[in-house]
């Protein structure tokens, strides 16, 4: 302990110290190892989701070429494209010098004493280079070689993803039929239960509800071990004995509230990320292609085959005789947790699947506006005067439309242009979402970051000559970071029932994808009869979720801020989302 | 800087407020990649036909007349006319003929958090850490939790059942209604005559009619998307209204108050509610947005054909034109309450700062 010192960093101080963190690393590693392989296929999943996104932004760009050289004619139209590229790679520049250029590219390559703003001279040399970068990838076979490389990388991962995984469907198979007697030679029964095809012949729902299980016992000792590296860092690594940090955590630790928010979050978080071996059966098999998988079931002593979407219209949810209920199996030996849809869909895996587009939207949404708007806050506080009369006019004005009319009004004009087919809607929504959050963000960040620039250590970074970008990024932005998370926290909430209202109305996320809101949009007609878990349980799942996120946000924010003390109107505002 | 020279900074300053939400409106309706004009006349079209509405709606000028066209048009309140929905009605006529329903539903909607969540909130805020505080405060987070399009859609199922939700038939409740359709509000009327008789003989007469039964079902229609329209901000205030109890309560002149032995009643009525009500009044104001977002569920749900069931009809059917001079409406509104609210803060709390 005592060989700490303020100069070394992180790394030196575990090769002084190896013992704790060894530990924690083998844990880890325990941890990871049977779920190695879907790590790797989640990996897979997110390089196929790069695709869709680089061809539709090629798409939207050649989109946007034709649209101002067709409006504008050749000159204008040049032009407007001219500036379009201009702005495109700022924002590029400006995102990657803040986040992969740690450095100053003008100190090491000494050019400090050229007559133009360093800031300017540097921005300059990153933009360049994305452009020449940008350009060779699109316009030279350098681009197809790069397409190559990952097709290798990509062959290589697929090594990894067909390893034995603890929690999956082919561990613990849950989709099995009872042979009758006369056919048990040709169809073995498993070791405890007169089941063929199922984990050790158990019942289908003990099977299922064993695996469910197992991956929420799973996502939470991860969790725990989470916690326990941090409690390991903070007693053997950490410099300091003690940060204003431990107190948040003090505090968060006794808020009852909050614990509850945090532990909903992680469950939904869990549901998105565990979305495949959660549901009962495959999305592929039971809702895209159903009628290419086929399904084994016992009918008056013999075996019979029948395709899933056979076996779907065989158990639709329509109310009266045509009902398959929470907890219950369908005619065809497939057991449905809550239920099936009204056209006899496996209603848990629609929710489970469905999780996943509201995450990623909920999610990306927040990131982009919150980056957004705390940017905005942090130059707002430090320059004042007309920049901040400036972004309030700009705030006022979108928050003046009301948030859901401006979905309706944008998911209805853009439904046709190519960038409305990036990951079925979801990408549009997003932007959409970003254009329109930053503004509420924004406001409820100006008075933090306004207070933070009023402190004395601002003025002493002023008056010692600190760029404004270090003492916005080094001296303001940690204090505002708590605020951030919690209205993100908030607005998150909002987010989700915002894109549920949308599908509810018909809009937003394209149909076969699943969306929870469209659940409560077809099971309406039968809320009253026998069919009612289909329109009330998405519901409750989203009310759950929602208050889970505002409880989360109302820990953390009594955290960071004791004296706070209860809710303003900003987080009224934004938590209600007015879906 | 003084109230008025305040709020007259207020009003110059709403002005780039509105004129930037128009600028995107005319950007969405008119740059977007939706031709207004083909939407209205849909695949089947014509040229003349084509060129005739282009000329009406005045495409076929340069983008930035058209631009300063639809701005003068707006503030002129010149919104133009349907294409669609009801073909060659102005959107002033419109507008005028489905307002009243939005506004009842917004009337009632705003009662319920006013009624219902500030004297909850400021239950739970008098009895903190109690039983009954956890259990309204918890319901205050979940009720603004709940989506509105479920919550109706739930409503709406409970109410057609007989006897099952309410232990009575909602829709043979007082007098026979349906459950859903738009509420009849011609209750009302200028001209003619109500009397007014107790006991056969007439004891005074209203100057205008009021029919009482039509009244009783007008209310009935709207009240159930109303509960469900309010609920969020039901929730909203009760939680604010609990803080601000529990700010005044713990404050310096209650103490005293408590010191010169005043009775507990007194305290409560004089001291704290009149103290705690100062930041819930306006908030009231702020949360319209809600209700106009709301509303287009609501009224979907519940067939209610008011102002957000127009515009939703308007967006989908392609009526273009007819949006964007609704959504100018929507800004006006927005843009005057938030005024008005920070108008009623200055009255109500002269402290509120003015620069802020």
């Amino acid at each position: 302990m005592s060989e700490k010192s303020e100069t070394s960093t992180l790394r030196e101080r575990i090769l002084a110290h190896p013992e704790p963190a060894m530990i924690w690393l083998a844990g880890a590693t325990l941890l990871f190892l049977p779920q190695a392989s879907a790590f790797f296929e989640t990996l897979m999943l997110w390089g196929d989701m790069v695709n869709p996104f680089t061809t539709g932004s090629l798409e939207i760009m050649s989109w946007y070429v034709d649209t101002m050289v067709g409006t504008l004619g050749p000159v204008g139209g040049y032009f407007m494209v001219a500036v379009g590229g201009l702005v495109l790679v700022s924002i590029v520049t400006v995102l990657v010098k803040a986040f992969f250029i740690p450095f100053s590219i003008v100190e090491s390559l000494g050019l400090e004493d050229l007559p133009i703003s360093a800031d300017l001279l540097e921005r300059t040399i990153v933009g360049s280079v994305i452009t020449v970068i940008g350009v060779l990838l699109v316009f030279s076979p350098l681009g197809a070689a790069l397409e190559g490389l990952f097709a290798v990388l990509a062959d290589i991962a697929t090594v990894f993803t067909d390893r034995w995984t603890l929690l999956s469907r082919d561990v613990m198979p849950n989709q099995g039929f009872q042979p009758p007697a006369s056919a048990t030679d040709q169809y073995p029964t498993g070791a405890l239960g007169p089941y063929h095809g199922t984990f050790l012949g158990l019942e289908p729902a003990v099977v299922w509800a064993v695996r469910v299980l197992l991956v929420y016992l799973y996502a939470f000792l991860w969790i725990g071990w989470a916690w326990f590296g941090y409690k390991t860092f903070r007693r053997h690594y950490r410099y300091a004995d003690w940060t204003p940090r431990d107190d948040m955590i003090d505090r968060f630790s006794t808020h009852r509230w909050g614990q509850f928010g945090f532990v909903v979050v992680a469950m939904f978080l869990t549901m998105a990320i565990f979305a495949p071996p959660l549901g009962p059966v495959t999305a592929q098999e039971n809702i895209q292609e159903p009628y290419s998988y086929q399904v084994n079931y016992t009918e008056n002593g013999t075996v019979k085959n029948i395709t899933h979407g056979g076996a779907n219209s065989g158990s639709l949810s329509q109310g009266g005789d045509r009902n398959v209920g929470v907890l219950q199996y369908d005619d065809f030996g497939r057991f449905h947790p809550i239920g099936t849809t009204t056209n006899g869909k496996d209603l848990w895996t629609f929710m489970t699947m469905g999780s996943r587009v509201s995450l990623f939207i909920g999610l990306l949404a927040i990131v982009g506006s919150g980056f957004i708007a705390a940017s905005l806050a942090l130059v707002t506080a430090y320059y004042k005067g007309l920049t901040d009369l400036a972004v309030v006019v700009l705030s006022d004005g979108i928050q003046a439309m009301p948030a859901l009319l401006v979905l309706i009004l944008l998911s209805t004009v853009l439904a046709g242009h190519p960038i409305s087919k990036v990951y079925n809607g979801a990408l549009v929504l997003v932007l959409i979402f970003i254009a329109i959050q930053w503004a509420g963000l924004w406001r409820a960040l100006r008075g933090p970051a306004l207070q933070v620039s009023e402190q004395e250590w601002i003025d002493a970074a002023k008056s010692y000559g600190q760029r404004p970008t270090t003492t916005m990024k080094k001296h303001m932005a940690p204090y505002i970071l708590g605020y951030l998370l919690v209205y993100g926290s908030l607005n998150l909430g909002g987010i989700i029932i915002s894109v549920a209202a949308l599908s509810f109305l018909g809009l937003g996320i394209e149909p076969p994808v699943p969306e929870w809101g469209r659940m409560v949009n077809s099971g309406q007609p039968y809320v009253a009869s026998f069919s009612w878990h289909i329109a009330t349980i998405p519901g409750i799942m989203v009310v759950l979720v929602v208050t889970g996120f505002n409880a989360f946000g109302d820990g953390i924010r009594d955290a960071i801020d004791p004296q706070s003390d209860g809710a303003s109107s900003d987080e009224a505002a934004a938590a209600g989302g007015g879906g | 800087m003084s109230r008025w020279s305040y709020f007259a900074r207020r009003l110059i300053l709403a002005i780039p407020v509105v004129l930037f939400g128009t600028t995107l409106t005319f950007m969405i309706i008119y740059l977007g990649p939706i031709d207004p004009v083909s939407a209205i006349l849909g695949p089947q079209s014509n040229t003349q036909a084509y060129e005739q509405i282009e000329a009406q709606l005045g495409l076929n000028k340069p983008l930035f007349g058209q631009y300063i066209d639809f701005l003068v048009d707006l503030a002129m309140f010149n919104l133009g006319e349907s294409w669609v929905i009801q073909p060659d009605t102005r959107a002033m006529e419109l507008i005028g003929s489905f307002a009243p329903r939005t506004l009842w539903l917004g009337f009632w909607s705003v009662l319920l958090p006013l009624f219902v969540g500030i004297p909850l909130g400021f239950y739970a805020g008098l009895n903190p850490n109690t039983w009954s505080d956890y259990l309204a405060s918890l319901g205050g987070i979940v009720w603004r939790s709940m989506p509105n399009f479920w919550l109706g859609v739930i409503l709406l199922a409970g109410l057609s059942q007989d006897n099952v939700l309410l232990g009575f038939n909602w829709k043979t409740f007082i007098v026979d209604t349906g459950i859903i359709g738009a509420p009849p509000l011609d209750f009302y009327n200028v001209e003619g005559v109500t009397r007014i008789n107790i006991g056969g003989s007439t004891l005074f007469r209203l100057p205008f009619k009021f029919k009482f039964e039509t009244f009783i079902e007008a209310i009935k229609r709207i009240l159930p998307p109303a509960v469900v329209l309010g609920s969020a901000s039901m929730g909203n205030e009760m939680r604010l209204g609990r803080t601000a109890v529990l700010e005044t309560v713990n404050s310096n002149y209650v103490e005293t108050a408590r010191a010169k032995g005043l009775s507990n009643g007194k305290i409560v009525w004089k001291h704290v509610f009149r103290n705690a009500l100062i930041p819930l009044v306006p908030i009231i104001l702020n949360e319209a947005f809600l209700l106009i977002g709301g509303s287009v569920i609501l009224e979907t749900i519940f067939g209610i054909n008011g102002l957000g069931w127009l515009f939703f009809q308007a967006v989908t059917q392609a009526d273009l034109p007819l949006a964007g001079s609704l959504m100018y409406i929507f800004i006006l509104i927005i843009v005057f309450l938030n005024i008005l609210q920070d108008f009623l803060y200055t009255i109500i709390d002269p402290r509120v700062g003015y620069d802020k």
